[in-house]
């Protein structure tokens, strides 16, 4: 089985891959695992006025599993909170073209998003920003 | 899951007998051989007219090795096993049979191996067992023990230092000291695992030589599937970052 193109060249050159600090105003982190390989997904999210303005991930794993959560950081940045929770893994099987045996890296960088903004979420609920 | 018992057995009176399709009929041979349409009683051959029959997709490791689905089980016994069904199977004693019997002997030596492969490994035997009675062990879980990854996390990135360090350096030698206790705690809490795997093992074990079926054998059933199955799949993270560790400092 070959790598199509586009997973390659997110391996080659992986955005926005780093971390935030995770107690950092406004970070999401969602951490989550496949123990089918035991590859290890961090994906975070800085969110700015219901925002996402910046977007990291470490992912330990596959090339699937750090394309999928390099291209989900990409597709993070920019978007609010609401078109975030729509992103779903098959549009990453779509876009990386991924083989049905790689489906999973797919379904592990969406929990990392799902993860990343119910972190966020919580964080925000538990510390009510000042309203101006 | 039930009709993963033994599929020679399982008696299908309702299925139409006769098939012009032959593909058709040789998924059909779980219950009928494929040759003389005769319920098939034997292991693997028709008692009337000794052809060989095909192990049906829905045969499940234990079952394809003899075997009950028991955790700790004797690798001799089981080699033995494997070697007389190999010895069954060669192809070598199908040369002059029907292309159909040659079809059959040599799937049936594919599906022997595979079991036999994933049965002789305890891990993997283990693994397939809760598929077999759970359904996939493989999710992928949004709650995952934190704390593990976190740990994982962060000895990747002092992984990622040393990597990046000078290798004469005074730091990449502090550095590479700390992998190696950690590379070290990291095979003992493994051994932890294993040896509590171990237990839920011979716990399992326990519960099917008992074969009650209570609510309590009930309850003691899935609390060994739970708990096996997250050790397992916590030993593969365990396990990978251990291999990581010993690519990159040994």
């Amino acid at each position: 089985m070959a790598y199509s193109d586009k997973v390659v060249d997110h391996f080659n050159n992986p955005r926005n891959m780093g971390s935030f600090k995770k107690d950092e105003e406004g970070v999401g982190t969602g951490m989550v695992g496949a123990p089918e390989c035991g590859d290890v997904m961090k994906l975070q999210i800085k969110v700015q006025n219901d925002t996402i303005v910046d977007a990291k991930f470490k992912t330990f794993g596959c090339g699937s599993a750090i394309a999928s959560s390099s291209l989900a950081t990409e597709w993070l940045k920019g978007k609010k909170i609401g078109e975030a929770q729509k992103i779903k893994n098959t549009d990453i099987v779509q876009e990386l073209n991924l083989p049905p045996v790689k489906i999973h890296c797919s379904v592990l960088a969406e929990d990392a998003i799902k993860a990343a903004l119910a972190d966020y979420q919580k964080k925000a609920d538990e510390q009510p920003v000042d309203v101006k | 899951m039930a009709q993963t018992s033994c599929p020679f057995l399982l008696m299908d009176h309702d299925q139409p007998s006769t098939h012009s399709d032959p593909h058709r009929q040789l998924q059909m041979a779980r219950s009928m051989c494929w040759h003389c349409q005769s319920e098939v009683t034997g292991e693997y051959f028709c008692e009337r007219c000794v052809k060989v029959q095909p192990v049906s997709k829905e045969t499940d490791y234990f079952t394809c090795l003899g075997s009950p689905r028991r955790l700790t089980l004797d690798p001799k016994k089981l080699e033995a096993k494997f070697y007389e069904l190999s010895r069954t199977f060669h192809p070598d004693f199908y040369q002059t049979k029907s292309t159909e019997e040659q079809t059959i002997s040599l799937s049936n030596a594919a599906v022997l191996n595979t079991a036999y492969r994933t049965l002789r490994d305890p891990i993997q035997r283990a693994e397939y067992l809760l598929a077999l009675e759970t359904g996939s062990v493989k999710d992928i879980r949004t709650s995952p023990p934190a704390d593990l990854f976190e740990e994982i996390l962060e000895l990747q990135d002092t992984l990622e230092e040393y990597r990046a360090s000078d290798r004469g350096s005074d730091q990449s030698h502090r550095i590479r000291v700390t992998l190696q206790t950690e590379e070290e705690a990291l095979e003992r809490r493994k051994e932890e695992m294993e040896s509590q795997l171990r237990r839920l093992f011979a716990d399992w074990d326990k519960l099917q030589d008992a074969g009650e079926v209570t609510s309590a054998a009930r309850a003691e059933r899935d609390r060994i599937l739970k708990q096996m199955r997250d050790l397992l799949s916590h030993r593969t993270y365990i396990n990978n970052i251990i291999n990581d560790l010993a690519a990159t400092i040994n």
